[in-house]
């Protein structure tokens, strides 16, 4: 309904909008709409011109719709950003099916990233057609369906999309033409790093096709220079980190991070570089300012610090320092903090959590009252730690600041009391404290200190109470309220006792009922004291206790309240809850109110899991250009996506924060700090989580090319990523063939071989320690084999003697012998060896271990001790294989005793096994006989045995077709055993069948194709002489029984079709007549057996 | 490899496969009656226009999730019976879930491969016979043991029950099939035996 109306509208002379905006895009179009009708006729496949045509009418719907998508694509690009990258720019898609995602998705992502969306195909338009299946039909036409374009899987557009740039189109081919599935090799090949989907298959291509493996390889070449391009920026990074750490011999010339010419003459110390840093800064910017910035101060002055000893020179701003951001943090003391948190959830969350605070919820709820809080806090943590081993510090004014720079821009971050005595209070600037101290001694940050004295720090708070909430690296509450027998007075005097001696750092406790009464405690009882606040003081305590030291009231509050004349929480708490919501805020007022009380609310809980993670630059923030930006958002993400894996998270918002310098605000006080900022924010949510680096990094530069900024004024950045999930619960989803693969064939094979040992040490008793000793290397080489193998299936096959057959064995078909084809084929003559030998040798007891152990199994000790021990098995299981080395036989005998690792002669090595194994090894286990035994074998018995074995697999086959072999036998291997067998047979039945099943196989390795095939091709049936046609149809019957024994647990419907294909064959030749015949009976039997049915026959 | 992850991704196979049931069992019943077309995974499906009815198919089949997880539903049936309580025609879905490889499937292509059902399904009212008058039809589903009594509330909607047999095999017509690594499902089409249904069909005539 919708689209006639379209139509008609557009029809009435037209509607003056559409005109327009034909006449816009379209100015050559420019006649009257009779004559564009006419002129549509030609573009479309409809040839006659008038307007109640289809052709025309199609051509009107077309424009239409192309203007439609123009405008909505003008309209979504302005909408999101402006910023996004046009990477499909020129591509115009035509999506035909069903795709996921849908084409609806696929439309909007044209319109976002600056391509085209064609609703109906046509030549000249469409250069890409996106679909995930198609037609058989299609699939054989493809050149009339696709008309030479490229046909495409949709998730082409997706990774272009989550790759920023386009990709090629040829390794998202679609897999029909391709080939059937996607290879396995591709799970071996080296270049597929990210999703096996997304490897460019390594195979050979189909002629049909129409792309050529140059091409594949050209893409696969393009990737491998990008990553040498890689490897040079690697490189050139740690050039560069050489220059950082290159000690004061080399100074990168000022500000230039491009002409980064060295400088070796200039041997100059930190503090001239430092001079010469600000200089630099002020001469191009001459931003220099006395501002200092409210979130610094809210912080605790920020870092960035260098060494005072100053054995390094750093840079100090993103201009100078290519590894700025890895620097900034290395010395960040808020990063310390921040990532110290990181480390106590992991040492200490385990444990709180084994214990479950059950009770904690509503316990501290109900027994309000009852409660007690102890708060405890490490005096003046950042400074005693320093100087805890520097005893002639210890009575002078010490304080911790970043730098000791002569110029004393620099914050001080903690002052001992002494310092603080005379008025030196952290986040002072060096200058000023140094101004009212001249003796004040600065010292730097040890961080490795901190982190142990914090360490050990909560490992006694945790052995004391078990309710414990870190605040931070040196402050924690503990809730004591259930430890009732001790005092908590006691409690407190004891861990601090404990804390001293361990660390050699002084704490301070405040006690009290709740956990602003401790705090506030605390702040009396410092430096090195206690103080317990009991139900009945608190009122006195609060009365003249000054409103600005409630946590929670700041500068801004505080003035209000001093406005109103309250200065004390005696005078607060004679003001009403109501007014005080009033005035304040419901929260706000809520809080002051009971604050003045001494009531909190707020229980002692283990430490939260953070809500995001991020990481923020803010000192030392100054670009160029735009260039300077990205290197710096890299750096940061990088940082961001380290935080994240150190958490094991992932997130999917992402915010990007930026400081922007304010209009009038000057260049700051503070060293290259960020002065009077506005800040900026913007975020983005991605449908999946992730804590990728390239991930970040493309969406924080598309947030930050959004804010539209001039990079010059930005003064600090910060990425925050939220919405967290943890990392390993949503990797299931990403678990593939490959980790199987590597990770189960490796265990199986350790396990079989300890069952060999046991059984074999049972026996042995007397040789227990010879036995001992090759248990011990076989686990070792067992060791290095399973690690090779993971570590292989990313880069190369693993060898073959590493394969477990038993494994192999019970691999689908078609994977097998897609594995057989990357191992050129000789897979299939290894598991065809095994197979004959386990069936002759079913009277050994030892057979189920010979036949599942992988072949090199066979030449390692023990395994070939087994068969010196049971002899008779042995005598057997030669016979068959290496009749013609009858003369080494005698030493099975000889084995039972031998002491020797290795076997005695080769007589006892499976000789196709040392066929198969690669040159060097075989020389190498060759070499390993005993001197006088490789006299007579080495040279000449090897090879002969080697030519023997090619000859073997013959003789193994017409054994194995008298016993009724396996009954997958046929249809091993790609192209299956039986086509090579009906190829050669002289009869033309089977001969077209072998033909045609390679036809047919590549798109689908199936029976039923060539059945289909077969009756449109009937006619040629019919001159098979009366000798051989028995033996054809019992050949064709066995391949059939074969293949329904395969299919029938899966696949019925595959058998139904072939069967009732059989049946109309049966009716136009006698051939097919009989193999129906006979076939038909064993049909019902087997559904019969697995199903309790027969197959209905039409 | 966490035993943990691995269930909540066969979980997820599992998830699907009971969605895909219901609408499956409801095109099944749409071959014989009218319904109203709604859109499951692309593409057109019935869906009932009763509340009951469409209660009792959803029911069923979420009720299933616990059984199939624990990859205890062998196979599902949705029969077909005459007034006199004879079963007239059966679709069974058999199914075998591999919880192990479950995690290395995308829903994308799971829900792909089962959409062929759904589009053979539509296509398949030639394959079913015309039913009698007053028929009345059941969810079956045949687990490997029985489940313990009363050990999950969702099981409760399924309660243990006596199947009744043809006394001959029946004649089956597979409809499709599919054989892949976490999830192998046959969907086939189970009708009396010529004799026994010559036999039905008398005392009605």
């Amino acid at each position: 309904m919708k689209r006639s109306f379209g139509s008609n509208s557009s029809n009435n002379s037209g509607s003056g909008s559409n005109k327009k905006s034909k006449k816009k895009n379209n100015p050559s179009n420019q006649k009257t709409l009779g004559a564009a009708w006419g002129a549509a006729s030609s573009r479309s496949s409809f040839r006659s011109a008038p307007f109640s045509d289809f052709g025309s009418y199609m051509e009107v719907k077309n424009r239409k719709l192309q203007n439609q998508f123009e405008t909505e694509a003008s309209a979504t690009s302005h909408g999101v950003s402006g910023s996004e990258k046009l990477i499909f720019q020129g591509v115009s898609i035509f999506v035909d099916g069903f795709t996921i995602p849908s084409h609806q998705e696929l439309k909007g992502y044209m319109m976002k990233y600056g391509g085209r969306f064609e609703n109906y195909f046509s030549r000249r338009s469409v250069t890409h057609i996106i679909c995930s299946n198609l037609p058989d039909s299609k699939v054989k036409n493809l050149r009339a369906f696709s008309r030479g374009l490229p046909v495409v899987k949709p998730t082409w557009i997706v990774d272009s999309i989550s790759a920023n740039r386009l990709l090629g189109w040829v390794p998202y081919q679609l897999d029909q033409l391709n080939d059937t599935q996607p290879k396995l090799s591709a799970f071996f090949s080296p270049g597929s790093h990210l999703t096996p989907q997304m490897a460019s298959p390594v195979t050979s291509c189909q002629p049909d096709t129409g792309y050529s493996e140059a091409e594949e390889g050209s893409s696969i070449r393009a990737e491998d220079s990008e990553e040498a391009r890689d490897n040079v920026n690697d490189e050139i990074d740690g050039v560069f980190i050489e220059n950082t750490t290159a000690e004061l011999t080399e100074e990168t010339g000022t500000g230039d991070l491009k002409s980064s010419e060295t400088n070796p003459e200039r041997l100059c110390n930190y503090d001239i570089e430092e001079k010469e840093v600000t200089s630099e800064i002020q001469s191009t910017t001459n931003l220099h300012s006395a501002s200092d910035n409210k979130s610094f101060h809210a912080n605790g002055k920020n870092a960035g610090k260098a060494t005072v000893a100053g054995s390094s020179t750093r840079r100090h701003s993103t201009l100078e320092d290519p590894n700025f951001v890895e620097n900034y943090f290395k010395n960040s003391r808020l990063h310390f903090i921040g990532t110290w948190r990181n480390r106590y959830r992991k040492r200490f969350h385990g444990s709180s959590n084994g214990l479950k605070w059950a009770d904690s919820g509503q316990n501290t709820a109900e027994v309000d009252k009852k409660s007690t809080i102890i708060h405890i806090d490490l005096d003046c943590f950042f400074v005693s730690v320093v100087i805890k081993n520097r005893l002639e510090l210890h009575d002078k004014p010490v304080a911790v600041c970043h730098s000791d720079n002569p110029k004393g821009t620099a914050e001080i971050s903690s002052a001992n009391y002494p310092a603080r005595a005379y008025g030196v209070k952290a986040g002072m600037f060096v200058r000023h404290a140094k101004d009212l101290c001249p003796q004040l001694v600065i010292v730097p940050y040890n961080f490795e200190a901190y982190e142990e004295v914090a360490d050990q720090f909560y490992d006694i708070l945790h052995r004391h109470c078990r309710k414990v909430q870190a605040l931070s690296c040196d402050e924690a509450f503990l809730d004591v309220s259930d430890l009732r027998d001790v005092e908590p007075e006691f409690l407190a005097s004891t861990i601090r006792n404990e804390i001293l001696e361990t660390t050699g750092c002084s704490a301070s406790a405040g006690i009290g009922g709740t956990m602003l009464m401790a705090r506030l405690a605390t702040r009396v009882a410092k430096p090195a004291g206690q103080l317990y606040i009991s139900a009945e003081k608190v009122e006195e305590f609060l009365d003249q206790l000054p409103v600005g030291t409630l946590p929670g009231v700041g500068s801004v509050l505080k003035e209000k309240l001093v406005k109103q004349n309250i200065q004390t929480c005696g005078q607060l708490r004679l003001i009403s809850k109501d007014s005080l919501q009033k005035d304040f805020g419901v929260k706000t007022g809520e809080m002051l109110w009971s604050y003045s009380r001494g009531l909190d609310l707020r229980s002692v809980t283990a430490v939260q899991e953070s809500k995001s993670i991020g990481a923020e630059v803010n000192w030392g923030v100054r670009f160029r250009d735009q260039q300077d930006v990205q290197h710096f958002l890299q750096c940061l993400c990088k940082e961001v996506s380290l935080r994240l894996q150190g958490c094991e998270m992932i997130g999917r918002t992402f915010t990007l924060k930026i400081k922007k310098r304010k209009k009038d605000a000057e260049e700051p006080t503070k060293y290259m700090g960020c002065g009077d900022c506005d800040n900026l924010s913007r975020s983005i949510t991605v449908p999946a989580a992730t804590d990728d680096v390239e991930v970040l990094q493309r969406i924080s530069k598309k947030l930050f090319g959004s804010f539209c900024l001039d990079v010059k004024e930005v003064r600090g950045v910060g990425l925050q990523v939220s919405k967290l999930d943890s990392a390993d619960l949503s990797n299931k989803g990403s678990r593939t063939l490959k980790s199987w693969l590597s990770s189960a064939p490796a265990s199986v094979q350790i396990e079989q071989d300890d069952n060999v040992f046991s059984a074999v040490v049972r026996e042995n008793s007397d040789r227990n320690r010879h036995v001992a000793g090759g248990v011990s290397r076989l686990r070792e080489s067992n060791s290095a084999e399973s690690s090779i193998q993971s570590g292989d299936t990313n880069s190369s096959l693993p060898p073959m003697c590493h394969l477990d057959m038993e494994v192999l064995e019970n691999l689908p078909p078609e994977l097998l012998s897609e594995l057989d084809g990357t191992y050129g084929g000789k897979l299939y003559e290894l598991i065809e060896k095994k197979r004959g030998k386990r069936k002759i040798n079913n009277s050994s007891p030892h057979v189920s271990l010979d036949g599942t152990t992988a072949g090199i199994k066979e030449l390692k000790p023990l395994s070939v001790k087994i068969h010196g021990l049971s002899t008779s098995g042995e005598k057997e299981y030669k016979k068959p294989f290496v009749p013609h080395l009858s003369t080494a036989r005698a030493s099975i005998q000889h084995t039972i005793d031998m002491t020797d690792l290795m076997p005695s002669s080769l007589s006892q090595v499976d000789v196709s096994v040392l066929q198969e194994l690669p040159e060097e090894l075989r020389a190498d286990v060759l070499g390993a006989f005993p001197a006088h035994r490789r006299q007579q074998s080495s040279s000449d018995v090897p090879m002969e045995t080697c030519k023997k074995q090619d000859e073997e697999p013959i003789d193994i086959k017409g054994t194995e077709n008298e016993n009724g072999f396996s009954y997958r036998s046929l249809w091993f291997g790609n192209p299956p055993l039986w086509t090579e067998k009906f190829k050669v047979s002289g009869n033309c039945t089977l001969e077209f069948f072998s033909e045609t099943y390679y036809k047919v196989a590549q798109s689908r390795p199936m029976l039923s194709p060539v059945l289909q095939h077969a009756i449109s091709e009937i006619g040629i049936f019919h001159d098979a002489s009366a000798n051989d046609l028995d033996e054809a149809i019992n050949n064709m019957c066995e391949l059939l029984k074969q293949y329904i024994k395969l299919k029938v647990e899966g696949d019925i419907e595959e058998i139904y079709l072939c069967f009732r294909l059989l049946k109309r064959l049966a009716a136009r030749s006698q051939f097919f007549l009989q193999v129906y015949e006979i076939l038909s009976p064993f049909i019902q039997a087997t559904i019969n057996e697995h199903y309790g049915g027969s197959l209905s026959i039409p | 490899m966490n035993p943990k992850d691995e269930n909540q991704s066969g979980g997820d196979v599992a998830r699907t496969l009971v969605e895909f049931l219901e609408v499956a069992i409801t095109m099944i019943v749409s071959l014989k009656a009218a319904f109203e077309r709604r859109r499951y995974m692309n593409m057109v499906v019935q869906r009932a226009r009763h509340p009951e009815l469409r209660d009792y198919i959803h029911s069923a089949a979420s009720g299933l999730l616990p059984f199939v997880e624990k990859g205890l539903v062998e196979r599902v049936a949705v029969v077909f019976f005459s007034e006199d309580n004879v079963s007239v025609e059966r679709f069974i879905f058999k199914l075998m879930i591999n919880t192990s490889c479950a995690a290395s499937v995308e829903e994308g292509q799971l829900e792909f491969a089962l959409k062929s059902f759904l589009i053979k399904l539509s296509v398949s009212k030639s394959l079913v016979k015309p039913l009698p008058q007053s028929c009345r039809w059941e969810v079956t589903a045949y687990l490997r043991s029985l489940p313990e009594v009363g050990s999950s509330k969702d099981g409760e909607q399924w309660i243990p029950t006596d199947t009744k047999q043809w006394q001959k095999p029946p004649v089956i017509t597979p409809v499709k099939s599919l054989n892949s690594e976490p999830l192998c499902l046959q969907l086939y089409l189970e009708h009396a035996s010529f004799s026994e249904r010559h036999n039905l069909v008398k005392p009605n005539q």
